[in-house]
């Protein structure tokens, strides 16, 4: 298994008991920013809200056999990528003098997160939160009816002195089989 | 007119992307004649081990029976038709159907009838209740074909040339390649055809297609190149091959001269079990590989790209994909990714290389995301009536030369990375099926007049 996919509470791992409510307001906030720079394109804004070892992982998702086995492969990933690779490969692609020639991105799908069921926990570091919650997102291709994807996700937030930053992001997608204009795309 | 005319050129008809008349043919003509891929062999490593896929768009499971023999079974219960297995994948010796509770062994064989006695008799005979199967299947360097056409040549015959072609991306390592994990399943609303068709060998398209890779750092540039050798050249270089019966690839070349084959982006531990496993014409495929892809006629293809600068700079990488397609309807394809590894590499290398796959040609890579849009829009600029009655021209390439004959590579090989011969060769098998003539093509020199 990929030791990142190993989350508490899931799959045999133990997990805490939720955090007090300032936890859960303050990290609805951050992300409901997170989503608002994203859904923007606001890139460089939301590139400060994320940590410099930052890791964003999806997992294959897959129907298994059985209701106990986790409704993905623990060692097989569709999305694995880190700050730089997102600011290098994603973000410059919006570039003025890139995006011409940025087929995919011109015009761009306009994506919209919908993040519900914000779930705060204490981690063995006291400054690093367990951030879970829902998220709908909808994709928009030019005239096309807008697409869906849904996911759990699994955060690690940590707090620093010029406030939270996204240390890691697992999203557990719904749908093994993915209607989505663009499976490149930040869950 | 006819669908593809060759003279006074080779013109093709738009409708057949977005014609449903002309699917429901291809799904009788072609996926009912052709073989098909399923699976590959270390998915299903161990007794009881399935996965559910599709053949065309008849849904299957394909299995290892308690005996190690490979079984391609259809997903459907003799009895009232219900589909059997639900899951992606799993392990069992025995489908059990969830209507009536008919059994049947891993090998398809209809084991248990319930309540027999009351309901069908105790002389009911099973062994008439076997899972329908098709009749021949296969397994070539590890993947697994199926045909349902009694008539069919046998696979070997069917691949011709190009099975000497995908033992060079997949019979170079001393313990083979295996699936990572699990396939991803994309659903795309463009014709089946359009991928197979750029995969076929489509060199002309990547400078503008993929214009953004290049600047981004994902094709070797200058300075990459002076690391890895003595430059040769400004330019890649690209040859392509005809295989016959719509199986074509292209292999695109560094530009460097090395004193002995180099395999840039393999760890170089592996660099002699590739030159020991390969011939030399073969290990002439491989060495200084930039990038090489081909399609199996209708459905499969593979690639093998090095990729630079994946995850950071001079951080490359390569990786051996392969990508089936499910012919949905005319504008609707379910597309099943693959990525391989060989087996035994170091952790540290498997990791650059999965995500040089994921970044770049992976569900959710870069060109990817730049190839569906074109592949999407070409089944969306012919729903109207009066775009589907032209034709689209396709005769690039027509004055590529010959590759040099002590080369020694099987096929019709041709010098030239910008060509459209294999999309030409792709179509016109796909044309002959279509015409009802399923008879082996031998390799279509397309290039010189035809």
């Amino acid at each position: 298994m990929i030791p990142a996919l190993q989350v508490p509470g899931r799959w045999g791992v133990p997990e805490r008991d939720f955090a007090d409510a300032m936890a859960h307001a303050e990290a609805s906030a951050f992300l409901a920013r997170e989503s608002e720079y994203m859904d923007s394109r606001r890139f460089s804004e939301w590139a400060e809200l994320v940590d410099e070892s930052f890791r964003y992982l999806v997992p294959v998702p897959v129907t298994p056999d059985n209701p106990l086995s986790p409704p993905f492969d623990p060692e097989c990933l569709l999305l694995d990528e880190s700050k730089a690779s997102m600011i290098q490969l994603w973000f410059r692609r919006y570039e003025k003098g890139m995006y011409e020639i940025a087929w995919g991105e011109n015009p761009p799908v306009r994506l919209r997160h919908f993040v519900t069921n914000v779930r705060v926990r204490g981690t063995d570091d006291e400054n690093v939160y367990d951030v879970r919650s829902n998220v709908l997102l909808i994709g928009v291709r030019q005239g096309d009816a807008p697409a869906f994807l849904s996911a759990e996700r699994f955060d690690l937030v940590r707090r620093t002195d010029t406030g939270l930053r996204l240390l890691r992001r697992i999203a557990i997608l719904d749908e093994t089989l993915l209607a989505f204009p663009q499976v490149r795309a930040m869950l | 007119m006819s669908l593809i005319e060759t003279a006074p050129r080779f013109a093709v008809s738009r409708r057949i992307y977005n014609d449903e008349n002309i699917h429901h043919a291809e799904l009788e003509r072609i996926f009912r004649r052709s073989w098909l891929f399923v699976a590959h062999e270390s998915e299903i490593a161990e007794p009881g081990d399935y996965v559910t896929r599709r053949l065309g768009i008849d849904r299957v499971i394909v299995t290892r029976d308690e005996e190690g023999g490979i079984r391609v079974l259809l997903n459907s219960c003799r009895h009232r038709g219900t589909r059997l297995c639900r899951a992606d994948r799993g392990n069992t010796s025995h489908f059990r159907c969830s209507y009536h509770g008919w059994t049947y062994a891993n090998s398809g064989e209809l084991r248990g009838v319930t309540f027999q006695p009351e309901v069908y008799g105790r002389d009911f005979d099973k062994s008439r209740f076997s899972l329908f199967s098709p009749p021949h299947v296969d397994i070539f360097q590890g993947l697994v074909f199926a045909c349902w056409d009694p008539e069919a040549p046998s696979l070997l015959e069917y691949l011709g040339p190009m099975a000497w072609y995908l033992t060079t991306v997949l019979g170079k390592f001393d313990d083979g390649v295996e699936l990572i994990g699990v396939p991803a399943r994309t659903l795309i609303h463009a014709n089946w055809k359009s991928e197979s068709e750029n995969l076929s060998g489509d060199g002309y398209h990547t400078p503008v297609t993929h214009a953004t890779a290049f600047e981004l750092g994902l094709f070797a540039t200058k300075s990459d190149l002076e690391l890895l050798g003595e430059v040769s050249g400004p330019r890649f270089t690209g040859r392509t091959a005809d295989c016959g019966n719509g199986h074509t690839m292209r292999i695109q070349r560094l530009p460097l001269n090395t004193p002995r084959p180099a395999f840039h982006g393999y760890p170089e531990e592996l660099w002699e079990q590739i030159e020991r496993n390969l011939t030399p014409a073969q290990v002439e495929v491989q060495s200084c590989l930039s990038v090489g892809h081909g399609t199996v006629f209708p459905n499969f293809s593979f690639l093998e790209n090095f990729k630079t600068s994946v995850d950071g700079p001079g951080r490359h990488a390569r990786y051996i994909r392969i990508t089936l397609r499910y012919p949905l309807s005319a504008t609707l394809t379910e597309v099943v990714w693959f990525g391989l590894r060989p087996r035994g590499a170091s952790e540290e290398w498997q990791r650059l290389s999965r995500l040089g796959y994921l970044r770049t040609n992976g569900p959710a890579g870069m060109f990817e995301v730049d190839d569906l849009e074109n592949f999407v829009s070409i089944s969306q600029a012919h729903e109207g009536n009066v775009s589907r009655d032209f034709d689209f021209t396709l005769e690039g390439g027509l004055h590529g030369q010959a590759a040099p004959a002590a080369l020694g590579w099987p096929g019709d090989v041709v010098d030239g990375d910008r060509t459209e011969r294999t999309i030409r060769a792709f179509l016109l098998r796909w044309h002959d099926l279509m015409e009802g003539n399923p008879s082996q093509s031998q390799s279509v020199t397309v290039s010189h007049g035809r």
